[in-house]
């Protein structure tokens, strides 16, 4: 690999200005969580929904003495992006919204920068998985409670005793519909994840 | 089939039916990449947010592509993602890094994969941060 952010592979010649580099956060949660609207309200483009393979492993992720049976489904994946400026652009990727346990998102968050856990406190059950998923991979992720109808049912620590999350993995709530909201909400991650790159 | 199978099957499609993407298309998506699914050359597939741009010659050579390859083509004449190509046309996304690996070869498409190392990259980290906040609270509704 070059010391150039980016490589231009093979033989192709570059005509149009040189791309930005690439980055991204996933964007985690249940099912209809506010993970969709999350990244509208702070995308600059319109969200993009594409299809994309992922692996749902058959067997219960409890029970990693068996070697799982894994299938591919098509699953649909919203995301948006910023231009941080004209040399690197933020992707936004939602993991696709599937309450179950078992998915692997490895395809998508392959070099992220971290992940954001959207959490409604009236069905936490639905964002175990995300959390169990960054824990394992260990990438950097802020648990965010989405505020529906601007508050929050449960308080943050009844919110990190349920959810039985690890005292350093940072818990805010967080306003899905309000652009600032969902900026401070990336900051809470990137922050994280630059102290965690600095050891 | 067993009886597992049967019931992936049916998870599957209950999956596709939470998240619809609209109607199936008509031709089955890996036709067109001739029953290849994505490239494993490297070990790992291209990273969603792999950055394609059309080469002087893919555009000047445009005609003489089909179908999804020139659309791609065509497309990226504005560099963009391999996510943003796949949303754009409707296609797979393991169809369009395949696509995209043939356009590359035929030096018609500029492929940008990017350094996996930049998740621990300081000056990286602190640029997003940077540009993050000074995003402004509300939109402009300029029009």
């Amino acid at each position: 690999m070059t010391p150039t952010e980016t490589a231009a592979r093979g033989r192709a010649q570059q005509t149009a200005d040189r791309p930005p580099l690439p980055v991204k956060l996933v964007i985690a949660g249940g099912f209809g969580v506010g993970k969709t609207t999350t990244v509208g309200s702070i995308s600059e483009i319109a969200p993009l929904t594409t299809e994309a393979a992922i692996t749902e492993v058959a067997a219960g992720v409890d029970d990693l003495s068996h070697t799982p049976r894994k299938t591919t489904t098509t699953v649909a994946m919203d995301f948006g992006c910023i231009t941080i400026d004209p040399t690197l652009k933020l992707y936004l990727f939602g993991t696709p919204g599937q309450e179950r346990f078992g998915f692997m998102w490895d395809d998508l968050v392959e070099g992220a920068l971290g992940g954001l856990v959207i959490v409604d406190t009236r069905r936490l059950d639905d964002c175990y998985a995300a959390v169990d998923y960054f824990e394992h991979k260990q990438i950097p992720f802020v648990v965010a409670v989405n505020a529906f109808d601007g508050k929050v049912e449960h308080d943050l620590d009844q919110v990190r005793w349920a959810l039985d999350v690890a005292d350093q993995v940072p818990l805010v709530t967080f306003d899905a519909r309000r652009r600032g909201s969902v900026r401070d909400a990336l900051l809470a991650v990137l922050e994280l994840a630059l102290e965690r790159a600095e050891g | 089939m067993t009886a597992g199978d049967t019931q992936a099957d049916g998870d599957a499609v209950s999956g596709l039916a939470a998240d619809p993407v609209g109607r199936a298309p008509a031709v089955r998506p890996f036709l067109v990449t001739a029953g290849r699914v994505a490239s494993t050359r490297a070990g790992t597939p291209m990273p969603l947010e792999t950055q394609v741009v059309s080469t002087a010659a893919g555009i000047v050579g445009m005609e003489r592509l089909a179908f999804e390859r020139r659309d791609i083509v065509a497309l990226c004449r504005q560099p963009q993602s391999l996510a943003e190509v796949a949303a754009r046309l409707r296609l797979h996304l393991n169809v369009v890094r395949v696509l995209a690996e043939d356009l590359e070869s035929t030096g018609d498409l500029s492929v940008y994969v990017p350094r996996s190392e930049a998740a621990n990259d300081l000056s990286i980290l602190r640029r997003v941060i940077d540009g993050l906040r000074t995003i402004p609270d509300f939109r402009e509704t300029t029009p």
